[in-house]
């Protein structure tokens, strides 16, 4: 690596660096204001406009925040937690573009580089959790383990099904091959798929057991305060712009925009506004998801992702695999979601009613042994109106 | 399944709604306090002879469940003068706020509808004893629950410091300025003042 390149590196991983602090204060900000509005509240108004410096007054707060350190703390493994968290959110960064020419490698094998990198932070929740020598701590890094574990599944079946449409990992090959028909038209299923495991990956809301107040208070990050605290914060929030923006790249057409009629800088500039307005979107979706459902529970959790979303990303693999190998039109793939999904809507909305209940635990009043009141009851009652 | 969507309908309609906040210290933006609300006990002020309601007679605090009360009669010099009907009225009066439960009782127990429950609701002090108004505090309450309120009397003939000239008028009430309003419910308020 030449000397040019090192400083080409460096100046941009701290451009990415600002770019994604920015994007996580503003998200914060949306979130708090969302869910505020959701709920028929104001949220933040105190702080600037509408409280729109509520998020740099809460960033000087957690900094000069007292760092705790709790007495039987696993002290390397408590510190280290942090940075093995947010390195790889932040590492995901190098290769998402924000525009054609905006990226800062452009990596053939972009989605397996995304898919390795994405993996690691559960070792750094499992590590905080342990590390923290806390019972809730350990519980919820167990939990954050078991589910991450579970929905990386159907998370990467998810992206192998856009990968094979596309016949490339590489990430702006993938935003071109949608300069007609975005892969949300011909991969629905796929959509549905990758976007509630995403969910799953964040611990966002219906899936957050692993930082549940009610149960774990706050999981793995119990022990922890002021910075390591943000760190850990911070990179949850790159997480979530992470998976907004991969559901754009994949399904949404990244930056693309009918008709775009500007070229040169112009045409990049817009591209890379247009494609942020996208992945808004997408987090408006995931906050009126947070503000829409309850957390499910680990066994129900457990189930939809092994019972539900695993095999269905196998089938959604399988009928685009079909589709490719007969050369059928690609609208036949989208038939074919269309009804798998609808098939889920129907499985699922069956399911919550047989097989859910059957999982929870229910007194049965049958096992309550107190046949013959009833019984002389029905026998005095049939005299009485025979006579 | 259509539950969970309807979910998500139920959530952007509350979102399209206003908000239900109302951002409290701002003056333009608190709720409007009501007339029956109950806040901290004040003095009223008779206007009619420029003089407080309030005699001293000591119900109020005798029947404060708190104790947070206490109050010193005097001889009324305004009654020595014939400006007044009140032989007695109040010379010291004190309440502690901070101990104050807000109950009504000296209200209820009050014979010359000299303590009323004003709208007073904002007492934060930074001292400990930040509260312990007196006298004067309480007449300041007072008149300015009256003045909000447009408050009377509830037995207007009986509680009146206008002193009652005996024999120049057979009917006292008809001359008295406070008697527009009829008199009170049991209707022995003129008798009372003999």
């Amino acid at each position: 690596m030449s000397f040019e390149q090192g400083v080409y590196y460096a100046l941009g991983a701290v451009g990415l660096f600002v770019f994604l602090s920015v994007m996580v204060l503003a998200l914060t900000w949306i979130e708090r204001k969302g869910l505020a509005r959701i709920q028929m509240r104001m949220g933040p108004m105190r702080v600037g406009f509408h409280g729109t410096l509520q998020p740099i007054a809460d960033a000087m707060k957690l900094v000069v925040k007292e760092d705790i350190l709790p007495s039987w703390a696993d002290r390397r493994i408590y510190w280290l937690a942090p940075l093995a968290v947010f390195i790889p959110a932040l590492m995901l960064w190098a290769t998402i573009p924000l525009a054609r020419d905006a990226v800062l490698a452009n990596l053939e094998l972009g989605l397996f580089y995304i898919v390795a990198f994405s993996v690691l932070s559960v070792m750094g929740l499992v590590m905080a959790g342990w590390g923290s020598a806390n019972k809730y701590a350990i519980l919820g890094g167990l939990r954050a383990a078991g589910q991450l574990v579970s929905y990386e599944i159907p998370f990467i079946m998810a992206l192998l099904g856009v990968a094979m449409l596309v016949q490339s990992l590489n990430l702006i090959e993938i935003v071109d091959h949608q300069a007609r028909w975005a892969h949300i038209l011909i991969q629905p299923l796929g959509l549905f798929i990758f976007l509630t495991a995403g969910l799953a990956e964040l611990g966002r809301t219906p899936f957050d057991i692993h930082h549940a107040e009610s149960e774990v208070v706050g999981g793995p990050f119990v022990e922890y305060s002021g910075a390591h605290w943000a760190v850990f914060f911070l990179a949850e929030y790159i997480n979530t712009f992470t998976i907004a923006a991969l559901t754009v790249l994949l399904f949404l057409g990244g930056w693309q925009w009918p008709g775009m009629p500007f070229d040169g800088f112009l045409n990049s500039a817009l591209s890379v506004v247009w494609f942020l307005v996208k992945i808004y979107v997408v987090i408006a979706l995931i906050i009126w998801i947070r503000g829409t459902y309850p957390r499910l529970r680990i066994d129900q959790l457990m189930a939809f992702g092994w019972k539900l979303l695993v095999p269905l990303s196998f089938v959604n693999i399988v009928i685009t695999g079909v589709v490719l190998f007969y050369g059928w039109p690609l609208w036949t793939l989208t038939l074919m979601s269309l009804i798998l999904l609808a098939g889920t809507f129907y499985l699922i909305a069956t399911y919550r009613g047989t097989a859910m209940e059957r999982m929870t635990v229910s007194v049965h009043p049958a096992r309550i042994a107190r046949p013959e009141p009833a019984v002389a009851l029905q026998q005095e009652a049939g005299t009485s109106t025979d006579g | 399944m259509i539950g969970f969507l309807e979910g998500l309908v139920v959530t952007l309609k509350s979102t399209l709604r206003r908000p239900v906040t109302a951002e409290y210290p701002e003056p333009a933006k608190r709720l409007v306090v009501a007339d029956r609300y109950m806040g901290f006990p004040a003095l009223t002020w008779d206007y009619d002879v420029s003089e407080p309601y309030c005699t001293g007679c000591m119900v109020c605090v005798r029947d404060c469940p708190t104790q947070c009360m206490s109050a010193k009669m005097k001889d009324n010099p305004l009654h020595a003068e014939e400006k007044s009907k009140r032989r007695k009225i109040i010379d010291e009066f004190e309440i502690n706020l901070g101990r104050c439960i807000l109950c009504g009782i000296c209200v209820d127990v009050c014979n010359f509808d000299a303590i009323e429950m004003s709208h007073d609701h904002e007492r934060s002090k930074y001292e400990r004893n930040g509260n312990r108004v007196d006298l004067p505090q309480l007449l300041e309450m007072g008149t300015e629950y009256q003045a909000k309120t447009a408050w009377k009397p509830k037995q207007p003939a009986k509680n009146s410091g206008v002193p009652v000239k005996k024999k120049a008028t057979p009917e006292p009430a008809a001359t008295e300025p406070a008697a527009e309003v009829p008199v009170g419910p049991d209707g022995d308020g003129p008798q009372d003042e003999k």
